[in-house]
C-alpha cells in the first residue's frame, strides 16, 4: 500500500464527497430554514439531469450555460411546487408526515412526468470540451471533470456562506429558521422567503444532477437512489447545518473510498455505520455548533 | 304499432347480448404479464411490453394458435417480490390467466416461480437470468425462454481461455451489483474457467450496491490492483455510469473490460453514443446487428417501426415468450390442459430473432431452460443503428450445446 495509492484514494473520497455534498446542500438549507424534510429532493436533481440533456445535448447550448438553465428551471419547477403544495399542509398537527407523504408522491409523479416526457431509455450528457482527459500528479491520477466538480463545490460553500451570513436575504432565511411568527410581526413576507428558499435549495439540487450527468446515467428513477446517501450526509451534519453537511460529505467520501480499498466486499456496510453511530450517540449531528448541543 | 315495439325490443335485445354472447365463443389464451413499468428497469419493462405486444398482433393476424386469440394484460411489478406475488395470485384466481409471464428482476421471479409452482399454472420467464430459476429452484411449470448468467459466463470462460494463447493474460479481478445477479456470474466464471482447465488469478472483486451513483473509489483500487483482465456483472445504467467514470482514468488502456453478460446490451451504446470506448469485449441476450437474418433484421426493423427506438435485450425475450406459448398451444389443441402444455414445452423448438443460419433455439426438457448461441464480440465504430456510434463486431460464436452446466452439476443441483 504505498503512499500515492492512498494520495489518490483520498481524492477520490473527494470528489465523490463533493457531488454528495452538493446533493445534500439544498436538502439541509430548505429543513434549516423552513424545517421542510424534502423527500423529493433526489426527483429535482433527476429533473435537473434532464433539463440539461434537452439544453445541452438537444437544443445545443454550451455545457457549463447549460448547468445553469437546469438549475433555474429545476428551481422554477421547485418553487412552483412548494408555492402549489407544500404550501398547505404548514402549520398542520403532525406536519411532518404529511411532508413525507406529500413529497413522496412528488417523486412518483416526476418520475412518470420524465418518462412521458424523454421516454424510459438512459440519457447521457457529453463532458464538455478541455474537461475529458486527467492530470497527473506525480503517480495520483485526477480527471479534469472531477477537478471541475470540487471547484464548483468549493465555490458553492463560499457562495453560501457569503449569502447566508453577509446578506439581508441571509439573515432573514437564517431568522424564520428560528422564529416564523415573529419575523412576520416584524414585517418581513415570510411566505415569500419559504417559497424563494425552496426555489433556490432545489435549484441546487437541480445543478447537481446536471453536473453529475456526464458520469452517471440520467434515468428516471434517479432520484430515490440519491437521496438515501444525501440523507446519511445531512444526518451526519446536523440537519439543517449547511457547514456540517460539507463536513458529513467528506467524512462519508472517504469512508467509502478506504472502505473500498481495505474491505472490499464490505465497502457498502461503512456508511451504515457511521450514519447509525450518529444516529446512537450524537444525534443533533457531528458537527453541530456547541449550543444547539446543549440545548 | 305493436309489431314496430316487439321489434324494437328485439333489437335491443341483440344490442344488449349478442357481443356477451361472441365473447363467450371467442377462444381466448390469457396471458398475466409482470413486467417493471417504473423506475430504472422501467426501460425493459417498456420494451417487453412492446414486443410482447407485436409477437401477440403478428399471431392473431394470421389466426391465432390452434384457433385461439392470444390475449394479454400487463401490470407492473414495482421490481417487489411481495407486490408481484399478489398481482400474479390475483391474475391466477380472477382473471383466470393460462399463462403468468415475464419478469425483470431475478428477485421477483424467485417469487413469482413459487406462485407458479403452487397454482400449477406455467410461468414463462422472459428475461430474469439468475440460474436458480432453472436448477436449485427448479420446478415442473416454470420455463425460461432467454439465456441465464451460466450459459453467458460459461461463453466468457471459453473465450478467455481461448484469448489466452493469442495474447496471455494471468490475473483478473471481478466487479458487480451486490445481489445474486452480481454473486452468481463472479462463482460461475471462476468455476467455468477452473473446469476448462485455465490458468488464472483472482486477485480482487468489488460488490458495490445496486444503482451504485459514484464508482470513482472502485475504479482507482482498480487501477491500483493491475489485472490483465477486469470481469464485470454490472446490469444496466451501472453499466453506463462506470464506463463513463472510468474513461477518465484511463482503466480501459490499463486492463481488458470483459463483460459477457449484459455489457453488449444495445441501451448502453445508445446511451454512450461516442464515449463508448473501442476494444471492450462484450456481450448481451439480443444483438440488434446480429445475427444478420433475415428474421433479425424484420424483428430489429420493426420494433423500430412501432416504437421509434431499438430494441433492448429483454425485448426479445418477451417477443420468444409470446412465439413459446403460441407453438405450444398449436400443439396441443387447447390452452387449458396444463399437463399437456408443460409436456409439449419440453424439448419445444423456437426459431428466434437471436438465432444464426442453421440453429434452432429449443426448450431443455430437463431444467426448462432454453438453449441459445451466445456471441461475443468487441465494441467497434458503426452508427447504423443511432444514437449508438459504436456496436458490437468481430463476433466469437458459441455453441449453444457447450453452454450448458455439466451434467453433475444439473443433477446436484436439481436435488437440493
Amino acid at each position: 500500500m504505498d503512499f500515492a495509492f492512498l494520495a489518490t484514494q483520498m481524492v477520490s473520497g473527494f470528489s465523490l464527497a463533493t457531488l454528495l455534498f452538493l446533493n445534500a446542500s439544498g436538502l439541509t438549507l430548505i429543513f434549516g430554514v423552513g424545517r421542510i424534510f424534502n423527500f423529493a429532493h433526489g426527483s429535482f436533481y433527476m429533473l435537473g439531469a434532464y433539463f440539461g440533456y434537452q439544453v445541452s445535448a438537444v437544443w445545443g447550448l454550451p455545457f457549463w450555460p447549460a448547468i445553469l438553465v437546469a438549475g433555474a428551471a429545476a428551481g422554477i419547477v421547485g418553487s412552483a411546487s412548494e408555492y402549489l403544495f407544500l404550501r398547505r399542509i404548514y402549520g398542520r398537527p403532525h406536519e411532518g408526515g404529511f411532508q413525507i407523504l406529500l413529497t413522496y408522491c412528488l417523486i412518483l409523479i416526476f418520475d412518470d412526468l420524465v418518462k412521458m416526457i424523454w421516454g424510459s431509455e438512459y440519457k447521457s450528457i457529453a463532458k464538455p470540451p478541455g474537461f475529458l482527459g486527467a492530470v497527473q500528479v506525480g503517480d495520483v491520477f485526477i480527471p479534469t471533470y472531477n477537478l471541475a466538480i470540487i471547484a464548483v463545490g468549493l465555490l458553492v460553500v463560499l457562495a453560501a456562506w457569503w449569502i447566508l451570513s453577509r446578506t439581508r436575504a441571509g439573515r432573514i432565511a437564517r431568522a424564520s429558521a428560528v422564529d416564523r411568527e415573529i419575523l412576520g410581526c416584524l414585517g418581513v413576507n415570510v411566505p415569500l422567503t419559504l417559497t424563494v428558499v425552496f426555489g433556490l435549495a432545489t435549484a441546487l439540487g437541480g445543478m447537481t444532477g446536471a453536473l453529475a450527468a456526464p458520469l452517471r446515467s440520467v434515468t428516471p428513477g434517479a432520484g430515490i437512489e440519491i437521496i438515501i446517501d444525501s440523507l446519511i450526509v445531512v444526518v451526519l451534519g446536523g440537519m439543517g447545518n449547511f457547514w456540517g453537511a460539507w463536513f458529513g460529505a467528506i467524512l462519508l467520501g472517504e469512508v467509502n473510498a478506504f472502505a473500498v480499498a481495505f474491505v472490499p466486499e464490505w465497502s457498502s456496510l461503512f456508511s451504515y455505520i457511521v450514519m447509525v453511530l450518529t444516529l446512537i450517540f450524537r444525534p443533533e449531528g457531528l458537527f453541530a455548533p456547541a449550543r444547539i448541543r446543549k440545548a | 304499432m305493436k309489431s314496430r315495439k316487439i321489434a324494437l325490443w328485439i333489437v335491443l335485445m341483440l344490442v344488449v347480448f349478442l357481443p356477451s354472447l361472441g365473447f363467450a365463443q371467442e377462444k381466448v389464451i390469457r396471458i398475466g404479464a409482470l413486467y417493471p413499468m417504473t423506475g430504472r428497469s422501467g426501460l425493459y419493462g417498456m420494451d417487453s411490453v412492446a414486443a410482447a405486444e407485436m409477437a401477440i398482433d403478428e399471431i392473431n393476424a394470421k389466426g391465432g394458435a390452434a384457433g385461439y386469440k392470444l390475449d394479454i394484460i400487463f401490470t407492473d411489478s414495482k421490481s417487489k417480490p411481495a407486490y408481484a406475488v399478489r398481482v400474479a395470485e390475483r391474475y391466477i384466481t380472477e382473471d383466470k390467466v393460462h399463462f403468468l409471464f415475464g419478469v425483470v428482476s431475478s428477485a421477483v421471479g424467485l417469487a413469482v416461480t413459487e406462485i407458479s409452482r403452487q397454482n400449477k399454472v406455467i410461468f414463462i420467464g422472459t428475461d430474469h437470468a439468475a440460474t436458480e430459476l432453472t436448477l436449485d429452484n427448479f420446478q415442473p411449470y416454470y420455463f425460461r425462454v432467454s439465456n441465464n448468467t451460466f450459459q453467458s459466463m460459461t461463453a466468457g470462460a471459453l473465450y478467455l481461455k481461448e484469448l489466452q494463447k493469442e495474447k496471455p493474460w494471468k490475473t483478473i479481478s471481478y466487479i458487480g451489483p451486490d445481489y445474486a445477479y452480481g454473486h452468481s456470474q463472479l462463482d460461475e466464471i471462476q468455476y467455468n474457467l477452473k473446469r476448462f482447465g485455465v490458468d488464472f488469478q483472482l486477485v480482487s472483486k468489488y460488490l458495490p450496491k445496486l444503482y451504485e451513483p459514484d464508482y470513482t473509489s472502485f475504479i482507482t483500487s482498480l487501477i491500483k490492483d493491475k489485472p490483465d483482465v477486469l470481469v464485470s456483472g454490472f446490469w444496466g445504467g451501472d453499466t453506463v455510469a462506470f464506463i463513463k467514470q472510468a474513461k477518465a482514468y484511463g482503466l480501459f488502456e490499463k486492463m481488458l473490460y470483459f463483460h459477457p453478460d449484459a455489457g453488449g446490451n444495445y441501451e448502453v451504446m445508445s446511451a454512450l453514443g461516442a464515449e463508448m470506448p473501442a476494444g471492450l469485449v462484450l456481450s448481451a441476450r439480443h444483438h440488434n446487428n446480429w445475427p444478420d437474418t433475415e428474421l433479425n433484421r424484420r424483428y430489429v426493423a420493426e420494433f423500430k417501426r412501432r416504437t421509434g427506438r431499438y430494441p433492448t435485450y429483454a425485448a426479445e425475450g418477451a417477443y420468444a415468450g409470446i412465439y413459446a406459448i403460441a407453438r405450444a398451444v398449436e400443439k396441443v389443441g387447447t390452452p387449458d390442459n396444463t399437463e399437456a402444455l408443460v409436456k409439449a414445452l419440453e424439448g419445444l423448438q423456437i426459431k428466434l430473432p437471436e438465432d444464426p443460419d442453421g440453429f434452432t433455439s429449443y426448450i431443455d426438457p430437463q431444467t426448462h431452460q432454453i438453449v441459445q448461441v451466445q456471441a461475443i464480440g468487441v465494441s467497434v465504430p458503426d452508427d447504423n443503428f443511432p444514437p449508438a456510434k459504436m456496436m458490437l463486431g468481430k463476433w466469437k460464436v458459441y455453441k449453444a450445446e457447450d453452454l450448458l452446466p455439466p451434467k453433475e452439476l444439473i443433477e446436484k443441483r436439481l436435488k437440493k
